[in-house]
C-alpha cells in the first residue's frame, strides 16, 4: 500500500470510528440534513422564546446534520397557530415539535402529518386526553400544567400553616387567553387544591392588554371583596395584579395581611417578584429543556426509531423565597445581567 | 332660537347621551351601592379617559370618511418607545421622540391613503401589523423597566400622576376634548375637515385641499393614540408588548356609539368620549355582576348595532343622507 493509500485508509477508519461513537457527528443517511420545524405559540411577544431559541442553538451545535427552524405566532390566536402548523406540514419536514394548545384544533393536521410519516413531538402543552384518545405523537416534553397549579397551591397552603400568609377565602385565577388549554389546566390545578381547603375559586379572563386587564381585575376585586389570593397564569401580568391590589389598599405583599399573589414562569419579573416579597411563589417548567429535548427525541426517533414509553416532564419546579436567589443567578447567566435587569419591571 | 334641550336632541352625540342615561339608570337599579362607589367611578373614569383620547382621534378620522385601524398598535408603539428611549434621552426627550414616531406613522398612512388613492382600511390594517411587529422586534418580547428616578420625574407625574386625588389622564382628556371641539367647530381647519367628510367633491370645488386635511387628521389621530399610550405608561409603567392590543376596535366602537357615521361628515368628539365611557362602564359592571368577562365582547357587538341604527335614524331626521 502506498503512503497515500495508508492516509486514505486511516482517514476512512477514523471517520467510521467517530461516526459510530459520537452522535453529534452523525449525518443523515442520504447525506442531506434533516429538517425539524418547531411550530410554537411562544413568539417574539413572549420573553420565554429566548429560552427555546437558545436551547435550539445548543442543539444545532451538537447535531450539525439537523436544520431546526422555529416559527411562531405573535398573538394569542389558535387559528393562526393552526395555519402555521399546516404550512409547516406542507413543506414535508423530517419532524415537528408543537405545543398542543388546542387538541380539537390540532387533531386533524397532526394526525394527517403522523399518518404521512412525519414524527411529531409535543412540547410545552400536552394533549390532555387519555392515552388512547390523544393525538398519537412520539412523546410529550414539558411541564404538567395541572401539576403546576396544584403544586403552587399546595405550596401556598404550606405557607398558610407556617403562618407566612393568610388562609385563602376566595382565589381568582387571572388568565390572558381564555382558549389556551395549558392556562386552563393551571387554573384547574389551583382550583382543585384551593377548593379542597374551603376557599371559593373563580377564573377571570383579563385579556393581554395591560390597561384592560387592570380594569377587569379591579372590577372583579371590587365586587368580590373576600378575594385574598390572585394567581396570574403569566409572569408578566403579576405586576399588574399586584399594582391593582396595591392601589385598592389590599396589601398585596407576602405577609399575613390582605392579598397574596402567585404567578408562573422563571423569567426575571417572576423571580424578582418573589425576591422582593411581592409574589409568594412562581414555577419553572424547564423551558430550556423544552427547546432542546423535543428535537433530540425527534432525532433519535428518525435515526434509531426510539420512542419513550411515557411523557417526559421538565417541570414544575416551585421557586420560592428560599431558592429564588439561585434561580436569579441562573437566569442572569442565560439572559445576561443587563437584559435581566431591564426585564425586571417591578 | 333653539332651547338647550332642542339643541341636545339635535346634537350628534344625542344617541350617546341617551345611552349613558339609560346605562346609569340600569346600573343604579341593579347595583346601586356597587356602581356609585368612589372607587368604581374613579376606575371607570380613568380607563374611559384613556380610551376616550384614542376614540376622539378615531372620530376625527371617521368624520373625514376614513378609518384608522392602527390606533391600538400606535398606542402600544408610542408607549414602548417612551419607556425604551427614557434611559438615553430622559423623560422629556423620550416623550417628544415617542410622539414624533406616532406622528410619522400617522402622516405616512395619511400620505398613502390620499396620494396612493388606497383604501384607509387596508393602509391602516398594514399600519396595525407593521407597528405591532416593530414592537416585537424592538423589544424581543419584553418591555424594559422604567427606573424609579423616571417614575418620580415631574414630567412623568404631570402626565401620569394625580391632582386632588383624580388621575391626570382625566384632566388631559377633558382639556384635549375642549381644545379639539374648538378646533372642529370654531376654526377654518375644522370646517374643512367636516366638509371633506360630508361632501368631498363639493369641498374641493370650493378650494378645500381635502388631501391635506386627511393627512393632518391621520397625523392628529396617531398623535392622540400615542399620547394616550404615554399617559397610560406614565401612570403605570409595568407593561407588556400587548399594550394596545385590540384597542382599535374599542376605539372605533366608542366613536360609532358616540354618533360618528362611517359615511363621513357627521360625528361628535364628546360622543366618542361618552362611547368610551359606555364601553368601559359595561366591562366593569358586567364583571362586578358576576358575568364571565368574555360576555363583554358580545355586549359591545350588540350595543354597536343598536347605536348604528339609532344614530342613522337621528342623522336622517337631521336631514343627513346616510
Amino acid at each position: 500500500m502506498t503512503f497515500k493509500g495508508w492516509i486514505l485508509a486511516a482517514t476512512a477508519l477514523a471517520t467510521t470510528a467517530l461516526t459510530a461513537t459520537l452522535p453529534d457527528a452523525a449525518m443523515a443517511q442520504d447525506g442531506e440534513k434533516l429538517r425539524f420545524v418547531v411550530v410554537s405559540h411562544i413568539g417574539s411577544n413572549d420573553p420565554n422564546m429566548n429560552w427555546l431559541t437558545m436551547a435550539m442553538e445548543e442543539f444545532g451545535k451538537k447535531y450539525p446534520d439537523v436544520e431546526a427552524e422555529y416559527i411562531s405566532t405573535n398573538n394569542y390566536s389558535i387559528q393562526e397557530h393552526v395555519r402555521l402548523l399546516e404550512q409547516a406540514i406542507a413543506t414535508r419536514p423530517d419532524g415537528i415539535a408543537v405545543p398542543i394548545v388546542s387538541p380539537d384544533a390540532f387533531e386533524g393536521p397532526l394526525r394527517r402529518a403522523i399518518e404521512s410519516g412525519i414524527p411529531v413531538v409535543a412540547f410545552n402543552i400536552a394533549d390532555g386526553r387519555p392515552e388512547g384518545e390523544r393525538i398519537p405523537y412520539v412523546t410529550y416534553v414539558g411541564g404538567d400544567e395541572l401539576l403546576t397549579g396544584r403544586k403552587l397551591g399546595e405550596y401556598a397552603l404550606s405557607q398558610v400553616e407556617a403562618g407566612v400568609v393568610p388562609a385563602p377565602t376566595r382565589v381568582v385565577c387571572a388568565s390572558h387567553d381564555s382558549a389556551h388549554e395549558g392556562l386552563k389546566k393551571r387554573c384547574a390545578g389551583m382550583r382543585e387544591v384551593m377548593e379542597a381547603s374551603g376557599a371559593k375559586f373563580d377564573e377571570l379572563f383579563i385579556g393581554a392588554e395591560p390597561a384592560t386587564a387592570r380594569n377587569t381585575l379591579q372590577s372583579y376585586l371590587s365586587a368580590n371583596t373576600d378575594t385574598n389570593y390572585i394567581f396570574t397564569v403569566a409572569g408578566w401580568s403579576a405586576p399588574w395584579a399586584w399594582g391593582v391590589a396595591n392601589e385598592m389598599g389590599l396589601s398585596p405583599d407576602v405577609d399575613m395581611e390582605g392579598v397574596t399573589v402567585l404567578t408562573v414562569d422563571e423569567g426575571p419579573v417572576s423571580i424578582e417578584g418573589v425576591r422582593q416579597g411581592h409574589v409568594l411563589a412562581t414555577n419553572s417548567q424547564g423551558f430550556w429543556l423544552q427547546g432542546y429535548a423535543p428535537l433530540e427525541w425527534l432525532y433519535w426517533n428518525v435515526k434509531h426509531g426510539y420512542a419513550p414509553q411515557q411523557d417526559i416532564l421538565t417541570g414544575p419546579i416551585i421557586i420560592t423565597k428560599e431558592n429564588a436567589d439561585k434561580w436569579s443567578d441562573l437566569v442572569r447567566s442565560v439572559f445576561g445581567e443587563e437584559a435581566y435587569n431591564q426585564q425586571n419591571t417591578w | 332660537m333653539q332651547t338647550p334641550l332642542q339643541a341636545l336632541v339635535r346634537s350628534q352625540s344625542f344617541g350617546a347621551v341617551i345611552g349613558v342615561v339609560l346605562m346609569l339608570a340600569v346600573f343604579s337599579i341593579v347595583d346601586f351601592s356597587g356602581w356609585w362607589r368612589s372607587q368604581t367611578l374613579a376606575n371607570v373614569a380613568h380607563f374611559s379617559a384613556i380610551l376616550g383620547l384614542v376614540a376622539m382621534g378615531q372620530a376625527l378620522v371617521i368624520i373625514t370618511k376614513e378609518i384608522d385601524l392602527s390606533v391600538g398598535s400606535v398606542y402600544g408603539l408610542t408607549g414602548v418607545a417612551f419607556i425604551t428611549f427614557e434611559p438615553q434621552y430622559g423623560v422629556g426627550g423620550a416623550i417628544i421622540l415617542a410622539l414624533l414616531i406616532a406622528a410619522l406613522v400617522g402622516a405616512v398612512q395619511g400620505l398613502l391613503v390620499v396620494k396612493g388613492k388606497l383604501p384607509s382600511m387596508i393602509v391602516t390594517l398594514g399600519g396595525l401589523f407593521a407597528a405591532r411587529g416593530l414592537i416585537y422586534v424592538w423589544t424581543g418580547g419584553s418591555v424594559n423597566n422604567f427606573s424609579q428616578a423616571a417614575r418620580i420625574n415631574p414630567l412623568t407625574r404631570l402626565f401620569g400622576g394625580e391632582l386632588f386625588g383624580i388621575e391626570a389622564a382625566i384632566f388631559w382628556m377633558i382639556g384635549l376634548c375642549i381644545a379639539l371641539n374648538i378646533m372642529l367647530w370654531g376654526t377654518r381647519f375644522g370646517n374643512r375637515l367636516l366638509a371633506t367628510g360630508g361632501a368631498q367633491d363639493s369641498a374641493e370645488s370650493r378650494g378645500v385641499r381635502s388631501d391635506h386635511v386627511k393627512i393632518a387628521t391621520f397625523t392628529l389621530c396617531a398623535l392622540l393614540a400615542g399620547f394616550a399610550g404615554i399617559v397610560t405608561l406614565a401612570d403605570k409603567p409595568q407593561t407588556h408588548v400587548t399594550l394596545g392590543d385590540l384597542m382599535e376596535l374599542e376605539a372605533i366602537a366608542a366613536a360609532v356609539i358616540g354618533g360618528c357615521l362611517l359615511s363621513g361628515g357627521r360625528g361628535s368628539l364628546v360622543g366618542a368620549v361618552l362611547g368610551a365611557f359606555i364601553i368601559t362602564s359595561f366591562r366593569y359592571e358586567l364583571i362586578a355582576l358576576g358575568a364571565p368577562s368574555s360576555w363583554f365582547i358580545t355586549f359591545v357587538g350588540v350595543v354597536l348595532i343598536v347605536a348604528v341604527i339609532f344614530n342613522q335614524s337621528l342623522a336622517r331626521r337631521a336631514g343627513h343622507s346616510v
